[in-house]
């Protein structure tokens, strides 16, 4: 089976062409950026940097805000899937645990500022409800609201996906050797996890570090490393080379973080067999943990609910008559609908091409017989776009493409979305190819088909869930990515969520939460379809 | 179903969309501006009316973005047409020469360089929220030194320098009435009684004020008296430290494309001719000839400071807030 090595080569010289165009040389760019200096000094950038009482400031006010919420999300994300996982709470209690955690992911982390405000500040929702305020929300405890809210989706399903190879008959033997409840929940559950729990605090850390749209909305006096990046570049004196040396610090966080993931991997536990034992029943427990549960979803999308509220009321809080005014006038503003079209043909397009490219790139990894380095440098890209925040994709793509045709296109907004969301479609890829029968295309071979045919009658019609699966991930995240495309955008492509942003400087909330619903209803009804599409699939196939 | 024609259909549907977006090709005329919400919707409204409606794209952005991009950029930068504070128009013509003299006639009560032409006045004001204020059980303040009492800590809300030029109002009425030094020490007073309430945008504290977040706020006049006419319960006062006014200009970018720059010049003209009447009665400064102000939107105490408004001085007063933070 050595045919398809030529055609494999061309492919992967073809996207390895790709990656190196648009990932490592905007960031090897961005680093000469952050060096270069009129003094000449190779590191004055640097050593200014530490000087600089704001920045150091920034820093450490992210690591901090970073660390905290990954700590509570984390204990959350657990206590959420073992309250999925290993209670006996009722089935569809646990379906709207697993969908109303899901909710927040269908939104861009700007509008959770804004949702925020109106429902914890002075005259929100919650705080009208309670009749007093509950926190004060601006700066730090509005970021950690917003913070946990962004990550514990993730985290979620990363140990809820964990708990699936945990062999519960463990909790039994446990239980029938007597062990105390911690003896047992230790050795049975959190060892196994470990690995994955520490990954889901990694994760956390490191979304919170790099966001931009919850600390662009409610940060206040706080300051973190994003917004003041955003400011450096974008505010009355710009200073280029200062922006990069913020967006290289930025890095290396996320670079720690990947390698200590890399190396966390070791400490997943996996079980040969997995046994589907009856779990223990215990009735207090259940319900103690299902009240819980369901009061951290109860939180979370409460805060949004004002989202649904204030654009239809005539003027919130003093006026609460109904009205469709706001609504009708702003989607039928010119303006809005080119928005509109402008993130539809975004994410559209980034869906369609970046699936094509991390589809493409998985199969070269997993079905083709080129060289085991070469196909190891592909896993490697998918650690660097990991790892990459946004914001710092963005801005090299900004220093790299300035004078170019590029800049101010769709092209490089689609871009640069592609290479920032590479990791997970590419991984989803790779996992569902690589658990097909590897003896497809020798079978095909003998019947006389191509490697291409092969891939095209077999390989892709047996992964189309996958598919739609990568599809409907990178739509969505199109859709709500503010921090990429924030250097990206101009007049002429702007999206809904940098629309969002420049709406904030006039705090117009209604048409905040009215391009915000825009985005949501967009991203559900892409869901819905997504799956209506998937179970016709996989009925006809059966 | 048969999957092979859903999907095509779909990839179909897809690619019929890509090239719906791609296919219209018109040059439209990119308008950045740094106005607030009133002024743009009455931009828009004329250039409509005058069936410019699908020939522009309007971008709004902070003073400080706009003011970032006009200096970094030059004529590089996207925008056709930029309406922006003037002293900023001023000093990005010095740096690039980037804007082409207005071809039309102004009848402008002062004079102005040849290639701008103002289209509104900013006027700076305290504003206070009544019900906060009788809630708490605070005395209407008559200056913004009054607004540092320790009474109003966390009631405040003022806009940064950093960001808005409405905030450059604040701090001139406070540097001309009290010098650097003691200035300093009302700023940092204040700042600290402002809390988390210092806005990146000049209509933020309008906004606290309105929905009750904070009791006293310094922006917009104009904003406020528009408030208090509408019933909402501000009132707005005229510091004792003097108003302070700015105006903000609208500036047509050599593009070197000939029909953009052109039709960019008779959208400026339209602006300029159909626009001021409406403009005028949400900033109620007369700047051409034949124009009246009602008495009441006249502020009472309208002052002008001593040296001449450039990005320089705005440059040094950006840094005598910084020490006051």
């Amino acid at each position: 089976m050595h045919k398809n090595k030529k055609q494999a080569t061309i492919i992967y010289i073809f996207i390895a062409a790709v990656i190196i165009m648009f990932l490592f040389t905007p960031l090897g760019k961005l680093f000469i950026y952050s060096i270069e200096n009129e003094n000449g000094g190779m590191f004055d950038n640097y050593s200014a940097i530490l000087r600089d009482k704001e920045i150091i400031t920034a820093v450490i006010n992210s690591i901090k805000i970073s660390f905290i919420t990954a700590l509570i999300t984390t204990m959350l994300a657990f206590l959420l899937a073992y309250s999925v996982n290993c209670t006996g709470i009722s089935k569809k209690t646990k379906k709207v645990i697993h969908i109303g955690i899901l909710v927040p992911m269908l939104l861009p982390t700007i509008t959770y500022g804004f949702a925020i405000i109106y429902s914890l500040g002075k005259q929100g929702l919650i705080t009208k409800l309670f009749n007093r305020e509950i926190i004060h929300i601006y700066g730090f405890n509005g970021l950690l609201i917003g913070y946990v809210i962004y990550t514990l989706p993730m985290a979620f399903l990363l140990i809820n996906n964990s708990f699936d190879y945990i062999d519960k008959k463990y909790i039994l033997v446990s239980k029938l050797m007597q062990d105390n409840f911690f003896r047992g929940f230790i050795n049975t559950i959190l060892r196994p996890l470990l690995g994955t729990i520490a990954g889901a605090f990694l994760i956390s850390f490191i979304l919170t570090f790099t966001d931009f749209g919850i600390p662009a909305s409610i940060g206040g006096k706080y300051k973190v490393i994003s917004t003041y990046l955003y400011q450096v570049m974008l505010g009355s004196i710009p200073d280029f080379n200062k922006g990069s040396v913020i967006a290289v610090v930025m890095l290396i966080p996320a670079l720690v973080g990947v390698v200590l993931l890399k190396y966390l991997e070791r400490y997943n536990f996996h079980y040969d067999k997995i046994n589907k034992s009856q779990l223990i029943k215990n009735r207090k427990r259940d319900v103690i943990l299902a009240v819980i549960s369901i009061l951290i979803i109860v939180m979370i999308t409460s805060i949004f609910v004002v989202m649904f509220i204030t654009p239809f009321v005539e003027n919130y809080p003093y006026n609460m008559t109904f009205t469709t005014r706001y609504f009708t006038k702003t989607i039928m503003s010119n303006t809005v609908i080119g928005v509109f079209k402008n993130s539809i043909l975004v994410a559209g397009l980034t869906a369609i091409i970046g699936t094509i490219v991390t589809y493409v790139s998985a199969i070269i990894n997993t079905r083709s017989d080129i060289d085991k380095k070469l196909k190891s440098t592909i896993d490697f890209t998918a650690m660097v776009t990991n790892s990459v925040p946004g914001m710092v994709l963005g801005l090299a793509y900004l220093f790299l493409f300035n004078g170019s045709d590029l800049k101010g296109t769709f092209a490089i907004i689609i871009l640069c979305n592609i290479i920032h969301f590479f990791t997970t479609p590419y991984l989803m890829a790779k996992n569902a190819l690589s658990k097909m029968n590897p003896n497809w295309e020798v079978t095909g071979e003998l019947m006389g088909d191509t490697w291409f045919k092969t891939i095209i009658r077999v390989v892709i019609p047996n992964s189309l869930t996958t598919i739609i699966e990568m599809i409907s991930y990178l739509f969505i995240n199109s859709m709500i990515t503010i921090s990429a495309v924030i250097f990206l955008v101009t007049a002429k492509t702007s999206l809904l969520t940098s629309k969002i942003k420049e709406l904030q400087h006039y705090a117009n909330f209604n048409e905040v939460f009215i391009l915000s619903i825009l985005i949501f209803i967009t991203n559900i009804t892409f869901k819905i379809l997504s799956k209506i599409f998937e179970d016709k699939y996989i009925r006809v196939n059966k | 179903m048969n999957i092979r024609k859903l999907l095509i259909g779909v990839t179909l549907l897809m690619v019929m969309l890509v090239l719906a977006g791609c296919g219209k090709k018109t040059e439209q005329v990119v308008i950045y501006t740094n106005a607030d919400e009133e002024a743009i919707e009455v931009m828009k409204e004329v250039l409509d009316k005058a069936g410019y409606q699908d020939d522009y794209i309007l971008q709004g952005m902070g003073t400080s973005e706009l003011g970032g991009k006009l200096m970094v950029e030059g004529d590089k930068i996207e925008a056709d047409l930029i309406t922006m504070s003037s002293y900023f128009i001023e000093s990005s013509q010095k740096e690039h020469d980037m804007f082409k003299e207005l071809n039309f006639e102004t009848n402008s009560l002062l004079s102005y360089p040849k290639y701008y032409t103002p289209i509104l006045a900013n006027t700076g004001a305290i504003f206070v929220n009544t019900e906060v204020m009788s809630e708490k059980g605070l005395q209407l303040p008559q200056s913004i030194k009054e607004l540092t009492k320790p009474e109003y800590k966390d009631l405040v809300s003022v806009p940064s320098i950093m960001d808005s030029s409405t905030a450059w109002l604040m701090i001139l009425s406070i540097i001309n009435e009290y010098g650097e030094d003691e200035g300093l020490d009302v700023t940092k007073a204040l700042v600290e009684n402002c809390g988390a309430h210092i806005e990146s945008s000049g209509s933020g504290p309008i906004k606290k004020v309105r929905v009750g977040e904070v009791a006293a706020g310094f922006g917009l006049r104009h904003q406020a008296v528009q408030d208090s006419m509408e019933g909402k319960p501000i009132k707005y006062i005229d510091p004792k430290e003097g108003n302070f006014s700015l105006t903000e200009s609208i500036a047509v970018v050599k593009k070197g494309n000939e029909d953009t720059e052109e039709l960019a010049m008779k959208m400026a003209e339209t602006i300029i001719k159909e626009a001021r009447s409406k403009l005028i009665e949400y900033y109620p400064v007369a700047l051409y000839d034949g124009e009246q102000v009602d008495a009441s939107n006249n502020p009472e105490n309208p002052k002008e400071f001593g040296e001449p408004l450039t990005v320089d001085l705005l440059e040094e007063h950006q840094k005598f807030f910084k020490k006051a933070n």
